[in-house]
């Protein structure tokens, strides 16, 4: 039992470490609708086209929102430059939004969710 | 993104992935690590250091390198332990430095050693003449081991015939003020007889010692955790 114990616990330790290295691929998927990233992308892309910006402005907030909830699941697992590109985007995008121009921020959303695909890939 | 936080969780990674890699790949001193153990152990300690603290990168790729690293380091010791050529080969073999008082110039260049380097090892050993040296030899892992010529060698009692007392272990009985049960029964002794040996040296409880233990010629030695010696605090 006790040489059994001494090989299993390793093997059970490295286990972990693995999953918690690769658990950001899984841990970035929306626990619930409202923190599903990639829709609240493709509603505030929406919101933008349709010229908006009130309604743009809120889903803003909420995609903010949905992302401070995601990081802290997905930090162990993803390159720190990404993380901080996909702030980056998101206070572009803010601006975009305040200066209601169409054209940045639906460049800045396209980046937020190319970045947001890279995550922990 | 708290770094202060990912720094910590991937640090903990980091050293107990090095600490069970280096379990498996093997038990050597540091005495017996060839050139090459030395470097596999520095390079699979930085790749450890940059998982935990490059941020830039995520710390899986930084893991499998060290999984690689340790798993090849663990072929390699197979390979070596199995096949002796493949030893050879990998590790070098020992080569003869210093011949009947004679140095071997040609080795001494092949293994690229300076003859200050060979005259300080010897010294390290205490040899200060060559003349001395029988056989010198310089191992795979870089120490030398010396063969001092059969004047040179110190006597024995075995060449004076004379007959030695076998030297044994010492039994600890009380180790940090515990007694040991076990090694007093080895000893076939029982509690009465430990306090009556500790009241002969004014001890009259076991928590008092730090350290007793019986030498294998029978004498019993003690030390108290008050024993008031004056040491000297400079040495000149």
């Amino acid at each position: 039992m006790k040489k059994f114990l001494n090989a299993a616990l390793p093997v059970f330790i490295l286990i972990i470490f693995v999953v918690v290295m690769q658990s950001g691929s899984f841990l970035k998927r929306p626990i619930g609708d409202e923190e599903d990233i990639s829709r609240s992308i493709f509603a505030l892309m929406e919101e933008v086209q349709n010229e908006n910006w009130d309604g743009a402005q809120k889903r803003a907030e909420k995609l903010n929102e949905t992302w401070a909830k995601i990081v802290k699941r997905i930090q162990f697992s993803s390159e720190r430059d990404e993380i901080h590109s996909f702030y980056a985007a998101l206070a572009r995008l803010n601006g975009a939004i305040m200066a209601e121009d169409k054209s940045a921020a639906l460049m800045e959303l396209n980046e937020a969710y190319n970045h947001y695909n890279r995550l922990a890939q | 993104m708290n770094e202060g936080l990912v720094v910590i969780v991937r640090s903990i990674i980091g050293f107990f992935s090095l600490l069970i890699f280096t379990r498996i790949i093997g038990k050597e001193q540091i005495s017996q690590l060839t050139f090459f153990d030395y470097v596999l152990g520095i390079t699979i300690g930085s790749i450890a250091a940059t998982a935990s603290t490059d941020l830039s990168s995520r710390a899986w790729p930084h893991w499998v390198s060290l999984l690689t690293w340790a798993a090849l380091g663990y072929i390699m010791e197979v390979i070596t332990l199995k096949w002796r050529s493949a030893a050879k080969y990998f590790e070098g073999q020992p080569a003869i430095i210093i011949y009947n008082g004679k140095i071997l110039e040609k080795t001494l260049k092949n293994e690229r050693y300076r003859i200050s380097d060979i005259l300080s090892l010897l010294r390290n050993q205490g040899i200060f003449d060559i003349n001395q040296v029988n056989f010198a030899i310089i191992e795979s892992n870089g120490r030398l081991s010396v063969m001092k010529k059969p004047e040179y060698q110190p006597l024995t009692p075995k060449d004076m015939n004379i007959q030695v007392q076998d030297n044994g272990l010492n039994t600890i009985l009380i180790y940090d003020g515990i007694l040991i049960e076990n090694n007093l029964n080895e000893l076939k002794k029982d509690r009465k007889w430990l306090m009556e040996q500790l009241n002969k040296q004014g001890v009259y409880d076991i928590s008092e010692v730090f350290l007793a233990y019986v030498a294998p010629s029978g004498s019993f030695y003690i030390d108290k955790y008050s024993d008031h010696v004056d040491c000297p605090d400079e040495f000149v």
